[in-house]
Parts: structure tokens; sequence; C-alpha cells
């Protein structure tokens, strides 16, 4: 007898339900698919974490396979655009001091590696241009405050790569409507009061207050911090990672704009603090700012003190919210018929905005990989748990990278950030061979790499870390090199005489819409 | 281009070379049309659709050319046509908004006071001498009176194909005599594939409002595409001979 997999539910509707709902009934409901039940239960009382207002690029294909209409997005979910992130003051200090981590790759990447050629050439003349400006054109768009594309660009293309920040609240409802009623997904509300186990340790169902037991052959935890399912009913143990990023506060703030038509800034700021970073992420209505901080390093009141700084005097009547964090994951994901996704899975401080694109790809692989039966999902789960370890443990280096790479002095936090013992091996052993090759795709060969060699190239060289190329041979690519640096600056007039303000193009977006094609 | 409400006592003595009026789209690749115009426009052009650089809205469009700012029906003097579309006929003048506050628009003629055709040695004049709106101005009236008329109607089908998903970019896969291939960018045609795959029940509905006939006749229009080529190769021709001429 084989126990074939018919139904799933979904404990939870932040984003993590919805969008694991929506991924998965994208392929599964439906004509095509193979009919799969698919029931999400939410509570009404308690309210969504809401985390992440910046997505990846990742998020174009998301919706756009859920069958969701990109002018829609922005006309309902606050959405602006992101090309990137610019790093203020995270290697000196200074106010001059800055980078860019831009999602264009470098001009050429990955066939052309343009690194070594720019660190000799920084190497022998002092007024050369930064490494993310020297190779990509998308730093001098940001710069200028305009958008990725044109009001003729079709939905979900662009003219350079991009990204959203949206209001994660609005996202989740715009979601949730769209699961109900083009994707056929049943929606409860409804307190979950007891989660029920059968004899061999899976879930049997999750009992509520209105609607009796809700059974399912998956389960799928999106239940946030509780980690209801996988953490409570199943025991799975949490692995703090606060020995590698000290970050376990927040204290957040909407900020309105000056007036209702300045510009948005078309990129994520991320402003190194004496104890951590503020974020400042622009969508249509209001900015998203908030300092993530170390309370092992300062308190709550110096924090407020610095945010309030950050955010000006004509903001001082702002009350913030205090979010405590544990950065750290469950030591697995996917146990007997359960598994998480989003933050009952566990968190991470949003320096790279990892949290929404690893529910995308979690719901992805449960969507891809969907068990047929429940004989077949324990293999399933252990591939699921491979990984999905691998992809936090690169996370977590990726991040670790931007405190390692800080020349900053002016607290402890930052210097207990260099301490040897809390950096990853993994990426010590990275740096150490990147001191005389720049980072490439040999350096990352799994096929669930979470960042390109690309990403760590511009984190490197826009902190400051030098190569030395002596052992490096140059001279046999210098034509093409000579030809990429000088594409990139013909792109660069090109685009930034051509594409609109980021506002002004969201405006015509929702006056007009893109059109599909 | 200065763009001004016509004033009958302010422009009265206004001269216009209309012979010069077709040279305007001598640069025009693209020339928008209304679908009243569907009809003719097929016995001469591929009619193609193409999104406004301002609103990114599909509009109709006779193609003229195969590169940006090409006209292979300009002989130098004249377009080599059978038919004119009213975007060019209509020239130098203009039907405008008055977007009044508080009010609702309203259209209003205008004319380009930096056209090249305002010419005081021009033969038409906008008045006759008793001050009445001369012949000529009568016959613009109506070309832009149709332009106005045919707004509504394009908007429409431009919705129904989109709506049923018929529009795609259209990939020109041509080398010309001379070996260059050809790319051009930014058009859509119909879909025909998509179009004999509607389900049937549609079709009726397509039929009473007109959209059929205008799908047919952008399909047919479709074919003039070999006009052009053979409009640029000859131009090949004609330029490679006149460069070994002159060598």
């Amino acid at each position: 007898m084989v126990s074939p997999v018919r139904s799933i539910c979904i404990v939870g509707g932040g984003t993590a339900g919805w969008l694991t709902a929506g991924i998965i009934a994208a392929r599964h409901t439906g004509e095509s698919g193979r009919g799969l039940q698919i029931t999400l239960v939410e509570s009404e009382t308690i309210g969504i974490v809401g985390v992440g207002e910046g997505t990846w690029p990742t998020m174009r294909t998301t919706l756009k396979k859920m069958g969701v209409s990109e002018t829609d997005f922005f006309r309902e979910c606050n959405v602006s655009f992101k090309q990137g992130a610019k790093f203020a003051r995270w290697v000196t200090g200074e106010e001059s001091d800055f980078y860019y981590h831009p999602l264009v790759l470098p001009e050429g990447f990955p066939s052309l590696d343009l690194a070594p050629f720019w660190t000799k050439y920084s190497d022998e003349h002092g007024d050369a241009p930064s490494f993310s400006d020297a190779v990509c054109f998308q730093e001098a768009v940001c710069e200028l405050g305009l958008a990725p594309k044109l009001i003729t660009s079709a939905e979900y293309a662009g003219v350079a790569n991009y990204a959203y920040h949206l209001d994660a609240g609005r996202f989740a409802a715009f979601i949730r409507d769209h699961c109900v009623k083009k994707l056929g997904i049943r929606h409860i509300v409804d307190e979950v009061t007891a989660v029920v186990k059968n004899d061999r340790g899976d879930i049997d169902y999750v009992e509520t207050s209105k609607s009796g037991r809700l059974g399912g052959d998956l389960f799928v935890d999106a239940s946030g911090f509780r980690s209801l399912l996988l953490g409570q009913a199943l025991g799975v143990p949490f692995v703090d990672r606060s020995d590698v990023l000290f970050i376990d506060r927040a204290l957040a703030m909407q900020v309105p704009y000056d007036n209702e038509q300045s510009n948005i800034v078309p990129h994520t700021v991320s402003t190194a603090q004496k104890n951590g970073w503020i974020w400042d992420i622009g969508l249509q209505s209001r900015r998203g700012v908030g300092y993530v901080f170390s309370s092992n390093h300062t308190t709550t009141d110096a924090a407020l003190t610095e945010l309030r700084a950050y955010v000006g005097a004509g903001h001082g009547d702002l009350q913030p919210r205090e979010i405590k964090i544990v950065c750290g994951h469950r030591q697995t994901f996917w146990k007997g018929n359960c598994v998480a996704v989003g933050l009952s899975g566990g968190f991470l401080e949003p320096l790279e905005a990892s949290a929404l694109v690893l529910i995308e790809l979690s719901a992805d692989m449960i969507s891809t990989m969907m068990p047929a039966t429940r004989e077949t999902m324990d293999i399933v789960a252990k591939r699921f748990n491979e990984t999905t370890q691998y992809r936090w443990g690169r996370i977590i280096d990726f991040l670790k990278l931007h405190y390692v790479l800080s020349k900053r002095t002016d607290s402890k936090f930052w210097i207990d950030n260099r301490d040897p013992a809390s950096i990853p091996e993994s990426l010590q052993e990275q740096m150490q061979l990147w001191r005389y090759r720049a980072p490439g795709d040999q350096d990352f060969t799994s096929n669930n790499e979470m960042f390109p060699a690309a990403s760590y190239q511009y984190v490197l060289f826009g902190m400051g870390f030098r190569m030395d190329t002596c052992v490096a041979p140059l001279d046999r690519d210098m034509g093409s090199a000579q030809r990429a640096f000088a594409q990139n600056q013909a792109l660069k007039v090109k685009w930034t005489k051509t594409l609109p303000k980021n506002r002004d193009l969201i405006n015509k977006i929702k006056e007009h819409g893109l059109q599909k094609i | 281009m200065r763009l001004v409400e016509l004033s009958r006592s302010e422009h009265g003595g206004l001269r216009i070379r209309a012979e010069l009026v077709e040279a305007s789209a001598a640069s025009q690749h693209l020339v928008p049309i209304v679908v009243s115009e569907f009809r003719k426009a097929a016995t001469q052009y591929p009619i193609v659709f193409a999104k406004n650089t301002d609103t990114g809205r599909f509009a109709p469009y006779v193609l003229n050319g195969l590169g940006v700012e090409e006209n292979l029906f300009w002989s130098g003097t004249e377009l080599d046509v059978a038919y004119v579309p009213l975007n060019v006929r209509r020239q130098p003048f203009y039907v405008g908004t008055d977007e009044a506050p508080n009010t609702p628009a309203t259209n209003v003629l205008c004319i380009d006071l930096d056209h090249p055709c305002l010419d005081a040695a021009g033969a038409k004049t906008i008045l006759n001498a008793d001050g009445s709106d001369s012949a000529y101005l009568q016959e613009i009236l109506a070309v832009l009176g149709e332009l106005v008329a045919g707004k509504k109607p394009t908007e429409q089908f431009i919705a129904t194909v989109l709506s049923l998903d018929l529009l795609a970019p259209i990939f020109l896969d041509i080398v010309l005599d001379d070996g260059t291939p050809l790319q051009v960018q930014g058009l859509y045609g119909l879909d025909e594939e998509k179009f004999r795959q509607l389900p049937a029940e549609g079709i009726p509905r397509l039929w009473q409002t007109g959209c059929l006939d205008l799908i047919y006749a952008a399909l047919i229009a479709s074919g003039q595409i070999f006009n052009l080529i053979r409009l640029k190769n000859r131009r090949i021709a004609l330029s490679r001979a006149w460069h070994s001429d002159a060598s």
C-alpha cells in the first residue's frame, strides 16, 4: 500500500504562507497540475512580522509564474524598484565612504573577469573609479535616482536587472487574494489550538477553534518565529548563529516623504552605525527605516539616539517599534511530513534581503520536488535539508564578509566582528584564496548557490580588499578587458540619458500600466 | 515645433505650400493610423503595432521603412503611394486638448508655426477672401475629424486584441541583397496562429464589432513587408550603381 500525497495544509498566512501556497499551486493545481488540494489556515489575531521589504530579482520570476500582473503589484503593494544596495560608512565610517552592490553583473562576467584588470589599474592610478562604477553601469543609474526600465518595457522585463521594495503587509494580502480567486486555494481564518501527531510521529492534523480538524499529507509550517509545527510540535532544535552574526535587536520606523512627489531612491541604503547598521527602503508612500544592532554592545536608548540622528530633526515625533531577533535557523527544515518556510525555519539580519528569497527558493524546491507518496517523502526531505542547510551557510558567510572587511574601530562591535573565532572556516578559506585571485565560479560549485561570485567581487573590492595580482596572468586578455570597460562606459552614457526618474516611472505604471509583451 | 491654437483672425494670412506636406514624412518609419484607415492602408503598407514612448500603450502604425527614420516610399519629392495616412495629410495642423482646470477637456484646432510648409509663397490659404473657411481648411478639418472620431474605436480594437493575447513581437529574419541582416526592434504584429486557435464561440462578437475585418486587414497587410524589402533592395542597387559610376 502506498500513501499518495494529495493534500497540503499550510499553517500561517504571512508572506511565507501565501507565497508558498501560490508557488505550489501554480505548478500543481489547475488543468495542468495533478490536482493537489491546498488549504491555508491563518490566525485573525496574530499579526504578520512582515520581514523584508526588500526582494531579490528572483521575485520577478516568482510572481510571473504565479500569473500575477506586475502592474497590479505596483498598484496594490506600495512597490518601488530596487537595483541593489548602497553601503555607506561600512569601511572607514567617514561621510564619503560608500560602495555599491548592484544587481547587474560586471560587464562580460563570467566569461571575462575584469577584477584583476581593475585591481592592477587602481594600484597604478590614484584616481581610478570604484570597482562597481568601472565594471557596471547600474551605480550611475542609482546615483541619479533613475528607474531600471522604460514605460515601453514589458512586465517583468528590464533594461537593468532589478528587484523590489514592497509593503509586506499589503503584499501578503495581495498574494492571498490572487491565491484564493485565481489559484483555488482553500482559505480558513481560524486559530490553531493544537498540533496532533499520529503514531509514526507525523503530523496527523491541526485542531482549530471553529473549523475542527484540518488534515494534510504534507504540512507547511509558516507560523513565523513561533515555529508551531516544526519547532514546537516536532521538537526540531534551533541553531543559534549569534556566534557569527551579533545583531539581535531592531528599531523600525516608517518615515514620510517631504512631499508626495519626492523621488524614490531606487536602491536599498544601508548605513553602518556604531553598533550595527540602518536600513533605508523607499516605498511609494513612505520610507521604511530601521536600526539593527547588537544589544551586547549598546543599549536601546543609545541606538534610538543614533536612529533619530539619521532620520533627522523633522521626524522627532515618530515612534519606533522594537523587535527582538535571534540570528539562526532550525537544525533541519523538513522533518517527517512537515516543512518549515520563512521565519519558522530561521532568521538572519536583513543585510542582503535574504528572507523573501529563501521563502521563494524553499517553496520552489518543495514544488518541484513534491513527493508523490509519503514513502518517498523522506528522500525529498533529506535533499531539501542538505540544500537548505548549504544555503543558510552561504548566506551567513556572505553577511559576515561585510563585517570582516570593515576597517571601523569606533566600537567593540566592529572589532569583535573581526575576531577570527567569529568567522566561519569556510569564509576564512575563501578569503585566503582570494588574496591571489578574484572570486569566480570555481569557488561556488553547487547548483544551489545563493550569491554569484560577482556579488563577492562587488563587496570585496567595494570594501577595499586588495588582491596581489603579481601571480595572475593579465596581458593576454587586455584587448577584451579594454573593450568591456569601454562598453560599460557607453552603457552608462546611454542609460543615464534614457532612463526615467524612479518616481516618474512608477507614476506612469500606475496610470497607464505596463504591457504584458 | 511650436504648437498654437489656430486663430482665424491672427493666422488668417498664413499661406501653405501643400506640396511640402508629404516631405514631413520623409524620415518617418512609423506613422500612427486609426482603424478607419486599415483597409486603405493595407493596399500599401504593413500595419504594425508599437508602444507609445510616453505611455507604453499600443497603437497601430503603417510601416514605411525597415530602419529607424527610413521611409522607403519617399521618392525625394513625394510619397509614391496610393494612400497617404491621415496623420501625414493633416500637417501642419494638429488636434490639441484644452485642459483648463475644472472643465471637461475639449479638442482645439492647433497649428505648428515652425512647420516648413508654412511659406509666404504657398498657394493654399486657410480663409477665403470673404473670411469664410477655405475649401483647403475644410478638407483639413474633415481629416482631423476622422482622426478624432477614430481615436476611441482604435483604443477599443487594441484593448480587444490585447485581451485575446493576439499581439506578439515581430521577428524579421531578412538578409538584404548586400548581405546585411535586418533587425527591426519594438514592432508587434497579430499572431496568426493564436488567432486561428481562438474559441469559436467568441468569433461572432468579433464579427459584430468589426474587429474581425480589422484583424484580416492587418493580417493581409503583413504581406506588404515584401514590398518594403523590394524597395529597400532597389535602393541598395541604386546606391551601388551610383558608387560604381563615381569610381
